[in-house]
């Protein structure tokens, strides 16, 4: 039997914290992932917004945007929110627990621009609002075909078997890239011209930090 | 050709049609595959279902308080497994004992039948559900009051 840290992917095991059926570990990869995470929960919790500038051409003008206080105050909960879904989705050791707090994060990614007033980026969240709704059936779906044909969620247990279909494992990344949208870059690219930036950063990175994660789960299992 | 796949990709009011033609792509792959899948038998948590009991089908059987069959993936983790499986409370007891229809509303009032597989095995998966419901309602009540101010 093989176990989780025999492969190459994860490294020494650093920590495994039991929860009942749902056993959180830090590997050297998944622990390297969470203290990213802390750093940029920090991070978000510490800055404070930029303010935009907007240069105008051909000249030396240019002006700052108004930053309005209490949107951003909302914009950094669920920012901090974001990173505490990311921290989770990085440390757990069951399937279905990851999937759950992928969700988590595709719901907060769009709560960090609702606070935008610009027409042109609620567009472009309402869109990716809408493949974060859509993924999670690919999501859920992976989780529902591994439990159904291995009788188990556990990474744990899964490590090194091979007993997964590969249907799983296509799903569960589908629906990864649904929640973080991170190849379809294009609606992203336009919520990004939200202002407050570390807080929208924050949306680039969980998404980065999910598909890292589920790259190691689909190669582990 | 790439001009025009470029041309599709740009425009972000396509992305939902994007991703839907992907999942296509890949569930219609899956459906060829599904022959090849195996089911297994012996799954964890099973379950036998008394089609009799007036809590059909959420009749996990036992006494409530004393050990009941429970199968957990890490046993050693839930050393008090199994012990409140059967626990009703008077109101769902009164149900159960008046009509055999409402199986459903037992379990889904307050106090209700407790799941230990939900609940004591699984219990982060249930924190992190209503955390997601608490991230929406937070973001629905900031957009509402958002509306009222200006």
């Amino acid at each position: 039997m093989i176990q989780v840290f025999d492969l190459n992917v994860e490294g020494r095991e650093l920590f495994s914290l039991s929860f009942g059926d749902i056993v959180p570990y830090f590997s050297v990869y998944t622990g390297a992932l969470a203290a990213f995470v802390i750093i940029f929960i920090l991070i978000a919790i510490f800055s404070l917004p930029e303010r935009q500038m907007n240069i105008a051409f051909g000249g030396d003008a240019y002006y700052a945007k108004e930053v309005n206080v209490p949107d951003m105050r909302f914009s950094r909960f669920m920012a901090i929110a974001c990173g505490a879904a990311t921290l989770g989705a990085m440390v757990t050791g069951d399937i279905f627990n990851f999937t759950l707090f992928a969700v988590m994060v595709g719901i907060t990614n769009i709560g960090i621009v609702a606070a935008s007033g610009n027409k042109h980026v609620l567009n472009a969240a309402f869109q990716y609002g809408i493949v974060a709704m859509l993924a999670t059936v690919p999501l859920f779906g992976g989780a529902a075909l591994i439990l159904a044909t291995t009788g188990s969620l556990s990474i744990w247990v899964l490590a090194g078997a091979g007993v997964v279909p590969l249907l799983a494992k296509a799903l569960l990344v589908l629906g990864v890239m649904g929640e973080g949208i991170a190849p379809l870059y294009i609606g992203k690219a336009e919520i990004i011209r939200a202002q407050g930036a570390p807080y929208v950063l924050m949306i680039h990175f969980s998404s980065l930090l999910l598909f890292l994660r589920v790259i190691e789960i689909v190669l582990v299992i | 050709m790439i001009h025009r796949i470029s041309g599709i990709l740009s425009n972000f009011d396509n992305l939902s049609r994007v991703y839907a033609v992907l999942i296509i792509i890949v569930i219609l792959g899956g459906i060829i595959s599904i022959p090849s899948m195996e089911y297994q038998g012996d799954r964890l948590y099973p379950k036998t279902i008394d089609r009799d009991s007036p809590l059909d089908p959420y009749d996990r059987g036992g006494e409530p308080f004393e050990r009941t069959e429970v199968l957990a993936e890490y046993p050693e983790n839930s050393p008090e497994l199994g012990f409140t499986t059967a626990y009703l409370t008077p109101l769902a007891i009164a149900l159960a004992t008046t009509t055999p229809h409402m199986g459903t509303t037992i379990v889904a009032h307050p106090g209700g039948i407790i799941d230990e597989i939900l609940y004591v095995t699984r219990g982060l998966d249930t924190v992190v559900e209503t955390a997601i419901l608490f991230v929406a309602f937070a973001m629905a009540s900031y957009l509402y009051r958002r509306r009222d101010d200006e």
